[in-house]
Protein backbone atom coordinates (compact mmCIF):
# COMPACT_ATOMS: atom_id res chain seq x y z
CA UNK A 1 0.00 0.00 0.00
CA UNK A 2 1.08 3.29 -0.67
CA UNK A 3 0.50 6.88 1.42
CA UNK A 4 2.48 9.83 -0.06
CA UNK A 5 4.51 7.87 -2.36
CA UNK A 6 5.82 5.73 0.34
CA UNK A 7 5.51 1.78 0.74
CA UNK A 8 3.80 0.54 3.33
CA UNK A 9 4.27 -3.21 3.85
CA UNK A 10 1.40 -5.31 4.85
CA UNK A 11 1.92 -7.10 8.11
CA UNK A 12 -1.27 -8.72 9.17
CA UNK A 13 -4.55 -9.30 8.14
CA UNK A 14 -7.61 -10.32 9.02
CA UNK A 15 -11.34 -9.94 7.65
CA UNK A 16 -11.62 -7.10 9.69
CA UNK A 17 -8.79 -5.05 9.82
CA UNK A 18 -5.12 -4.65 8.45
CA UNK A 19 -1.57 -3.74 9.25
CA UNK A 20 0.50 -2.25 7.09
CA UNK A 21 4.60 -0.98 8.14
CA UNK A 22 6.65 1.59 7.18
CA UNK A 23 10.11 1.40 8.42
CA UNK A 24 11.73 5.19 7.27
CA UNK A 25 8.38 6.74 9.02
CA UNK A 26 8.56 4.07 12.04
CA UNK A 27 4.94 4.09 11.67
CA UNK A 28 1.99 1.50 11.35
CA UNK A 29 -1.26 1.61 10.12
CA UNK A 30 -4.28 -0.02 11.46
CA UNK A 31 -7.12 0.07 9.30
CA UNK A 32 -10.70 -0.67 9.94
CA UNK A 33 -12.44 -2.69 7.11
CA UNK A 34 -15.21 -3.20 8.42
CA UNK A 35 -18.44 -1.26 10.44
CA UNK A 36 -17.34 -3.54 13.51
CA UNK A 37 -14.23 -5.02 15.03
CA UNK A 38 -14.58 -7.88 17.27
CA UNK A 39 -12.62 -7.58 20.47
CA UNK A 40 -10.79 -10.52 19.90
CA UNK A 41 -9.55 -9.22 16.50
CA UNK A 42 -8.67 -5.84 18.10
CA UNK A 43 -6.87 -7.08 20.73
CA UNK A 44 -5.24 -9.60 18.08
CA UNK A 45 -4.47 -6.60 15.87
CA UNK A 46 -2.81 -4.30 18.57
CA UNK A 47 -1.12 -7.32 20.08
CA UNK A 48 0.66 -7.37 16.83
CA UNK A 49 1.55 -3.60 16.88
CA UNK A 50 2.99 -4.49 20.56
CA UNK A 51 5.21 -7.72 19.14
CA UNK A 52 5.95 -5.53 15.82
CA UNK A 53 7.59 -2.68 17.86
CA UNK A 54 9.93 -5.60 19.43
CA UNK A 55 11.99 -6.07 15.98
CA UNK A 56 11.21 -2.95 14.45
CA UNK A 57 11.12 0.79 15.59
CA UNK A 58 7.42 2.21 15.42
CA UNK A 59 6.93 5.61 16.88
CA UNK A 60 3.71 6.86 14.92
CA UNK A 61 0.49 4.47 15.03
CA UNK A 62 -2.14 5.61 12.40
CA UNK A 63 -5.58 4.05 13.45
CA UNK A 64 -8.26 4.53 10.50
CA UNK A 65 -11.93 3.97 11.66
CA UNK A 66 -13.54 5.66 8.89
CA UNK A 67 -15.27 2.33 8.34
CA UNK A 68 -16.32 1.73 11.83
CA UNK A 69 -19.94 2.30 12.76
CA UNK A 70 -20.12 0.50 16.15
CA UNK A 71 -17.98 1.89 19.06
CA UNK A 72 -16.90 -0.89 21.28
CA UNK A 73 -16.53 0.16 25.63
CA UNK A 74 -14.72 -3.19 25.92
CA UNK A 75 -12.10 -2.46 23.48
CA UNK A 76 -11.64 0.92 23.88
CA UNK A 77 -10.89 0.38 27.53
CA UNK A 78 -8.68 -2.51 27.14
CA UNK A 79 -6.59 -0.14 24.85
CA UNK A 80 -6.26 2.64 27.03
CA UNK A 81 -5.65 0.47 30.33
CA UNK A 82 -3.95 -2.40 28.99
CA UNK A 83 -2.32 -1.97 26.11
CA UNK A 84 -1.43 2.01 26.04
CA UNK A 85 1.43 1.71 28.95
CA UNK A 86 3.09 -1.13 27.34
CA UNK A 87 3.50 0.49 23.83
CA UNK A 88 4.55 3.87 25.25
CA UNK A 89 6.89 2.18 27.36
CA UNK A 90 8.34 0.45 24.31
CA UNK A 91 8.77 3.79 22.80
CA UNK A 92 5.40 4.89 20.39
CA UNK A 93 5.27 8.34 20.85
CA UNK A 94 1.92 10.00 19.04
CA UNK A 95 -1.35 7.65 17.83
CA UNK A 96 -3.49 9.29 15.35
CA UNK A 97 -6.71 8.78 14.85
CA UNK A 98 -9.33 8.92 12.41
CA UNK A 99 -12.93 8.59 12.42
CA UNK A 100 -15.85 8.61 10.65
CA UNK A 101 -17.56 11.80 9.82
CA UNK A 102 -20.60 10.95 11.92
CA UNK A 103 -21.27 12.98 14.62
CA UNK A 104 -23.11 10.33 16.64
CA UNK A 105 -19.97 7.81 16.51
CA UNK A 106 -17.95 11.47 17.58
CA UNK A 107 -20.60 11.49 20.54
CA UNK A 108 -20.43 7.66 21.25
CA UNK A 109 -16.08 7.68 21.49
CA UNK A 110 -16.76 10.93 23.92
CA UNK A 111 -19.20 9.22 25.75
CA UNK A 112 -16.94 5.96 25.97
CA UNK A 113 -13.80 7.85 27.05
CA UNK A 114 -16.05 9.72 29.56
CA UNK A 115 -16.58 6.73 31.29
CA UNK A 116 -13.22 5.25 30.46
CA UNK A 117 -12.05 8.71 32.60
CA UNK A 118 -14.43 8.69 35.32
CA UNK A 119 -13.16 4.65 35.93
CA UNK A 120 -9.40 5.36 35.78
CA UNK A 121 -8.46 9.06 36.14
CA UNK A 122 -7.36 11.39 33.87
CA UNK A 123 -3.91 10.26 34.16
CA UNK A 124 -5.54 7.44 31.55
CA UNK A 125 -5.30 10.07 28.71
CA UNK A 126 -1.50 10.86 29.38
CA UNK A 127 1.18 8.98 27.86
CA UNK A 128 0.69 9.23 23.67
CA UNK A 129 0.60 12.63 21.70
CA UNK A 130 -2.82 11.88 20.79
CA UNK A 131 -3.80 13.47 17.18
CA UNK A 132 -7.45 13.59 15.64
CA UNK A 133 -6.83 13.77 11.72
CA UNK A 134 -8.95 13.28 8.36
CA UNK A 135 -6.77 11.23 6.49
CA UNK A 136 -3.76 9.18 6.25
CA UNK A 137 -2.48 11.64 4.23
CA UNK A 138 -2.58 13.97 6.83
CA UNK A 139 -1.02 12.19 9.82
CA UNK A 140 1.95 11.21 7.60
CA UNK A 141 2.46 14.86 6.71
CA UNK A 142 2.33 15.89 10.53
CA UNK A 143 4.36 13.25 11.20
CA UNK A 144 7.03 14.53 8.28
CA UNK A 145 6.65 18.03 9.64
CA UNK A 146 7.72 17.32 13.11
CA UNK B 1 -18.51 -13.69 8.80
CA UNK B 2 -20.72 -15.86 11.14
CA UNK B 3 -23.58 -15.47 13.16
CA UNK B 4 -21.07 -14.88 16.45
CA UNK B 5 -20.18 -11.95 14.41
CA UNK B 6 -23.54 -10.36 14.07
CA UNK B 7 -24.18 -11.13 17.57
CA UNK B 8 -21.22 -9.53 19.14
CA UNK B 9 -22.19 -6.52 16.46
CA UNK B 10 -25.74 -6.12 17.94
CA UNK B 11 -24.91 -6.45 21.69
CA UNK B 12 -22.14 -3.33 20.70
CA UNK B 13 -24.05 -1.36 19.46
CA UNK B 14 -26.94 -1.86 21.90
CA UNK B 15 -24.67 -1.25 24.33
CA UNK B 16 -22.96 1.76 23.02
CA UNK B 17 -26.75 3.41 22.36
CA UNK B 18 -26.65 2.86 26.06
CA UNK B 19 -23.97 4.43 26.94
CA UNK B 20 -24.50 6.94 24.46
CA UNK B 21 -27.78 7.41 25.87
CA UNK B 22 -26.99 7.70 29.42
CA UNK B 23 -23.98 10.17 28.66
CA UNK B 24 -26.54 12.66 26.69
CA UNK B 25 -28.59 12.49 29.53
CA UNK B 26 -26.04 13.36 31.95
CA UNK B 27 -24.98 16.36 29.99
CA UNK B 28 -28.90 17.31 29.96
CA UNK B 29 -29.49 16.96 33.47
CA UNK B 30 -26.10 18.85 33.98
CA UNK B 31 -26.84 21.73 31.83
CA UNK B 32 -30.19 22.35 33.33
CA UNK B 33 -28.71 22.42 36.87
CA UNK B 34 -26.30 24.90 35.62
CA UNK B 35 -29.13 26.59 33.51
CA UNK B 36 -30.71 26.97 36.96
CA UNK B 37 -27.90 28.46 38.55
CA UNK B 38 -27.03 31.03 36.12
CA UNK B 39 -31.14 31.79 36.40
CA UNK B 40 -30.47 32.50 39.85
CA UNK B 41 -26.79 34.58 39.78
CA UNK B 42 -28.40 36.64 37.42
CA UNK B 43 -31.64 37.08 39.27
CA UNK B 44 -29.46 37.86 42.24
CA UNK B 45 -27.38 40.39 40.40
CA UNK B 46 -30.69 41.74 38.54
CA UNK B 47 -32.11 42.16 42.07
CA UNK B 48 -28.73 44.12 43.57
CA UNK B 49 -29.09 45.84 40.52
CA UNK B 50 -32.33 47.27 40.74
CA UNK B 51 -31.58 48.07 44.58
CA UNK B 52 -28.51 49.98 43.89
CA UNK B 53 -30.42 51.93 40.91
CA UNK B 54 -32.90 52.93 43.55
CA UNK B 55 -29.94 53.69 45.89
CA UNK B 56 -28.34 55.91 43.21
CA UNK B 57 -31.26 57.51 41.88
CA UNK B 58 -32.26 58.86 45.45
CA UNK B 59 -28.96 60.72 45.33
CA UNK B 60 -29.65 62.63 42.35
CA UNK B 61 -30.81 66.34 43.37
CA UNK B 62 -34.28 67.80 43.74
CA UNK B 63 -35.07 69.50 40.68
CA UNK B 64 -37.11 72.21 42.26
CA UNK B 65 -33.48 73.90 43.79
CA UNK B 66 -33.04 74.63 39.88
CA UNK B 67 -36.52 76.32 39.90
CA UNK B 68 -35.95 78.40 42.70
CA UNK B 69 -32.41 80.16 40.68
CA UNK B 70 -33.80 80.02 37.21
CA UNK B 71 -37.42 80.35 34.76
CA UNK B 72 -37.08 76.91 34.34
CA UNK B 73 -35.12 73.46 34.49
CA UNK B 74 -34.99 69.67 34.11
CA UNK B 75 -33.10 67.05 33.86
CA UNK B 76 -33.14 63.30 32.45
CA UNK B 77 -30.38 60.73 33.98
CA UNK B 78 -30.73 57.43 31.61
CA UNK B 79 -28.16 54.99 33.24
CA UNK B 80 -27.24 51.99 30.60
CA UNK B 81 -28.15 49.05 33.08
CA UNK B 82 -29.84 51.05 35.59
CA UNK B 83 -27.08 52.45 37.68
CA UNK B 84 -23.99 54.05 35.77
CA UNK B 85 -21.68 57.07 35.92
CA UNK B 86 -23.61 59.86 34.68
CA UNK B 87 -24.61 62.56 37.55
CA UNK B 88 -26.16 65.51 37.85
CA UNK B 89 -25.08 67.91 40.56
CA UNK B 90 -26.60 71.02 42.32
CA UNK B 91 -25.63 72.97 45.23
CA UNK B 92 -26.82 76.10 46.35
CA UNK B 93 -24.80 79.23 48.09
CA UNK B 94 -25.62 82.67 49.42
CA UNK B 95 -24.36 84.01 45.78
CA UNK B 96 -25.95 81.86 43.61
CA UNK B 97 -26.12 78.46 42.51
CA UNK B 98 -23.58 75.72 41.19
CA UNK B 99 -24.15 73.22 38.89
CA UNK B 100 -22.89 70.61 36.79
CA UNK B 101 -23.42 67.40 35.21
CA UNK B 102 -20.43 64.55 35.27
CA UNK B 103 -19.80 61.32 32.97
CA UNK B 104 -17.46 59.01 34.99
CA UNK B 105 -14.73 56.41 32.95
CA UNK B 106 -16.95 53.66 31.48
CA UNK B 107 -20.63 52.76 32.82
CA UNK B 108 -22.65 50.03 35.10
CA UNK B 109 -21.22 49.06 38.49
CA UNK B 110 -17.59 50.75 38.75
CA UNK B 111 -19.02 53.66 36.65
CA UNK B 112 -21.74 53.76 38.99
CA UNK B 113 -19.05 53.60 42.46
CA UNK B 114 -17.20 56.39 41.09
CA UNK B 115 -20.19 58.40 39.89
CA UNK B 116 -21.40 58.24 43.49
CA UNK B 117 -18.01 59.07 45.12
CA UNK B 118 -17.49 62.37 43.35
CA UNK B 119 -20.84 63.19 44.28
CA UNK B 120 -20.10 62.87 47.19
CA UNK B 121 -16.91 65.12 46.92
CA UNK B 122 -18.40 67.52 45.17
CA UNK B 123 -21.03 68.10 47.49
CA UNK B 124 -18.83 67.99 50.62
CA UNK B 125 -16.50 70.34 48.78
CA UNK B 126 -19.64 72.90 48.06
CA UNK B 127 -20.24 72.66 52.05
CA UNK B 128 -16.85 73.11 53.20
CA UNK B 129 -16.22 76.40 51.30
CA UNK B 130 -17.54 79.13 49.22
CA UNK B 131 -17.23 78.33 45.91
CA UNK B 132 -17.78 81.09 42.60
CA UNK B 133 -15.28 79.70 40.82
CA UNK B 134 -16.43 76.20 38.76
CA UNK B 135 -12.88 75.87 38.16
CA UNK B 136 -11.66 75.99 41.93
CA UNK B 137 -14.38 73.92 42.61
CA UNK B 138 -13.22 71.36 39.56
CA UNK B 139 -9.54 71.37 40.28
CA UNK B 140 -10.43 70.24 44.17
CA UNK B 141 -12.57 67.09 42.82
CA UNK B 142 -9.29 66.89 40.34
CA UNK B 143 -6.81 66.45 43.29
CA UNK B 144 -9.29 64.40 45.49
CA UNK B 145 -10.72 61.78 42.72
CA UNK B 146 -6.76 61.11 41.40
CA UNK B 147 -5.61 60.90 45.30
CA UNK B 148 -7.95 58.57 45.94
CA UNK B 149 -8.15 56.49 42.98
CA UNK B 150 -4.87 56.84 40.56
CA UNK B 151 -2.14 57.89 43.02
CA UNK B 152 -0.98 54.46 43.38
CA UNK B 153 -1.55 53.12 39.83
CA UNK B 154 -2.27 53.97 36.47
CA UNK B 155 -4.95 56.40 35.98
CA UNK B 156 -8.46 54.41 36.37
CA UNK B 157 -10.89 56.65 37.23
CA UNK B 158 -11.92 59.85 36.14
CA UNK B 159 -14.79 61.93 35.00
CA UNK B 160 -15.82 64.19 32.06
CA UNK B 161 -18.39 67.05 32.86
CA UNK B 162 -19.14 70.53 32.99
CA UNK B 163 -19.53 72.71 36.50
CA UNK B 164 -21.34 75.98 36.35
CA UNK B 165 -21.62 78.91 38.83
CA UNK B 166 -24.63 80.95 38.19
CA UNK B 167 -24.47 84.74 40.02
CA UNK B 168 -28.24 85.82 40.38
CA UNK B 169 -27.40 88.98 40.84
CA UNK B 170 -24.53 89.69 38.48
CA UNK B 171 -26.35 87.44 36.02
CA UNK B 172 -23.27 86.01 34.90
CA UNK B 173 -22.22 82.29 33.81
CA UNK B 174 -19.25 80.73 35.00
CA UNK B 175 -18.68 77.77 33.93
CA UNK B 176 -15.49 74.68 33.52
CA UNK B 177 -15.57 72.32 31.60
CA UNK B 178 -13.47 69.10 31.58
CA UNK B 179 -14.41 67.62 28.37
CA UNK B 180 -18.16 68.30 29.48
CA UNK B 181 -20.45 68.85 26.49
CA UNK B 182 -22.60 72.60 26.81
CA UNK B 183 -24.73 74.60 24.54
CA UNK B 184 -26.16 77.72 25.06
CA UNK B 185 -29.23 78.80 23.46
CA UNK B 186 -32.09 80.74 23.12
CA UNK B 187 -36.01 80.69 21.87
CA UNK B 188 -35.15 82.61 18.56
CA UNK B 189 -32.81 79.17 17.68
CA UNK B 190 -29.68 81.15 18.16
CA UNK B 191 -27.29 78.42 19.16
CA UNK B 192 -23.64 78.40 20.40
CA UNK B 193 -21.37 75.28 21.84
CA UNK B 194 -19.54 76.16 25.11
CA UNK B 195 -16.06 75.93 24.89
CA UNK B 196 -14.47 72.19 25.79
CA UNK B 197 -11.88 71.69 28.02
CA UNK B 198 -9.34 69.17 26.97
CA UNK B 199 -8.70 67.27 30.52
CA UNK B 200 -10.80 64.89 32.40
CA UNK B 201 -11.27 65.45 36.01
CA UNK B 202 -8.78 62.68 38.25
CA UNK B 203 -6.49 61.98 35.70
CA UNK B 204 -3.12 64.28 36.05
CA UNK B 205 -2.63 66.12 39.00
CA UNK B 206 -0.66 69.09 37.34
CA UNK B 207 -3.53 68.92 34.49
CA UNK B 208 -5.04 73.08 34.43
CA UNK B 209 -8.68 73.57 34.45
CA UNK B 210 -9.90 77.12 33.23
CA UNK B 211 -12.84 79.07 34.08
CA UNK B 212 -15.03 80.68 31.56
CA UNK B 213 -17.40 83.59 32.19
CA UNK B 214 -20.50 84.62 30.38
CA UNK B 215 -23.16 87.18 30.37
CA UNK B 216 -26.18 85.74 29.84
CA UNK B 217 -29.28 87.22 28.44
CA UNK B 218 -32.74 86.93 29.78
CA UNK B 219 -34.62 83.41 27.96
CA UNK B 220 -31.11 82.20 27.65
CA UNK B 221 -31.50 78.63 27.89
CA UNK B 222 -28.41 76.43 28.91
CA UNK B 223 -27.87 72.41 27.92
CA UNK B 224 -25.15 70.33 29.67
CA UNK B 225 -25.08 66.69 28.06
CA UNK B 226 -23.04 63.56 28.34
CA UNK B 227 -21.63 62.00 25.14
CA UNK B 228 -23.93 58.71 25.68
CA UNK B 229 -26.74 61.11 24.26
CA UNK B 230 -24.69 61.62 20.74
CA UNK B 231 -22.94 58.89 20.67
CA UNK B 232 -25.90 56.42 20.73
CA UNK B 233 -26.05 53.96 17.85
CA UNK B 234 -29.17 53.60 16.15
CA UNK B 235 -31.53 54.88 13.07
CA UNK B 236 -32.18 53.32 9.78
CA UNK B 237 -27.95 52.82 8.91
CA UNK B 238 -27.24 52.02 12.52
CA UNK B 239 -25.21 55.23 12.94
CA UNK B 240 -24.37 57.88 15.96
CA UNK B 241 -26.88 59.96 17.24
CA UNK B 242 -24.19 63.17 17.15
CA UNK B 243 -24.31 66.23 17.98
CA UNK B 244 -25.60 67.99 14.97
CA UNK B 245 -28.80 65.95 15.22
CA UNK B 246 -28.98 67.33 18.72
CA UNK B 247 -28.37 70.98 17.32
CA UNK B 248 -31.10 70.80 14.96
CA UNK B 249 -33.64 69.02 17.65
CA UNK B 250 -32.52 72.33 19.73
CA UNK B 251 -33.44 74.65 17.08
CA UNK B 252 -36.44 73.11 16.11
CA UNK B 253 -37.91 73.22 19.17
CA UNK B 254 -36.51 75.99 20.82
CA UNK B 255 -39.37 77.82 21.73
CA UNK B 256 -40.69 75.16 23.46
CA UNK B 257 -40.97 74.76 27.53
CA UNK B 258 -37.98 73.43 29.08
CA UNK B 259 -39.98 70.38 30.32
CA UNK B 260 -40.92 69.67 26.94
CA UNK B 261 -37.54 69.52 25.14
CA UNK B 262 -36.18 67.14 28.02
CA UNK B 263 -39.43 65.13 26.79
CA UNK B 264 -38.62 65.41 23.19
CA UNK B 265 -34.89 64.51 23.96
CA UNK B 266 -35.41 61.59 25.67
CA UNK B 267 -38.12 60.47 23.05
CA UNK B 268 -35.43 61.10 20.27
CA UNK B 269 -33.17 59.19 21.81
CA UNK B 270 -35.39 56.31 22.42
CA UNK B 271 -36.92 56.22 18.93
CA UNK B 272 -32.97 56.42 17.61
CA UNK B 273 -32.04 53.80 19.89
CA UNK B 274 -34.74 51.52 18.41
CA UNK B 275 -34.10 47.96 19.25
CA UNK B 276 -30.58 48.41 19.77
CA UNK B 277 -28.84 48.36 23.17
CA UNK B 278 -28.11 51.86 24.80
CA UNK B 279 -24.77 52.55 23.85
CA UNK B 280 -23.79 54.54 27.36
CA UNK B 281 -25.61 56.04 30.14
CA UNK B 282 -27.34 59.26 28.84
CA UNK B 283 -27.65 62.28 31.22
CA UNK B 284 -28.84 65.94 30.30
CA UNK B 285 -29.59 68.86 31.88
CA UNK B 286 -31.23 72.25 30.94
CA UNK B 287 -32.07 75.61 32.04
CA UNK B 288 -33.37 78.30 31.02
CA UNK B 289 -32.27 81.55 32.97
Amino acid sequence: MTYNNLEFELIYECEYSKLYYNYELMMAICLAEQEYIPISNFKTMFLKVSDLIETFPIKHLIFDKRNLRTFHQPSMEWYFAIWKPIVKEKGLVSHYKILPELDWFEKAVEAGKHEIIKKYGKEILNGLNIFYVKSIEEAIENVNKN
Amino acid sequence: MDIEFYKEQLSAKEDMLARTTKYLTDIRFDLQEKNRELHEAHNDILGSIRFAELIQRSLLPDISILKIFFQDAAYEVKQQIGIGGDAVFIKNTSQGIAFGLTDSTGHGVPAALLSISGSLMLNELTTSIEIESPNVLVKLLNYQLHNTFNSNQHSIAHMEGTVCYYSTKKRKLSYCSANGKAILFNKKGELRELSTGKYSIGENLADEFENFELDIMPDDRLILFSDGLTDQFGGEKNKKFSRARLKQLIITHCEKPVDEIKQILTDEHLNWKGSNQQTDDVSFLIVEF
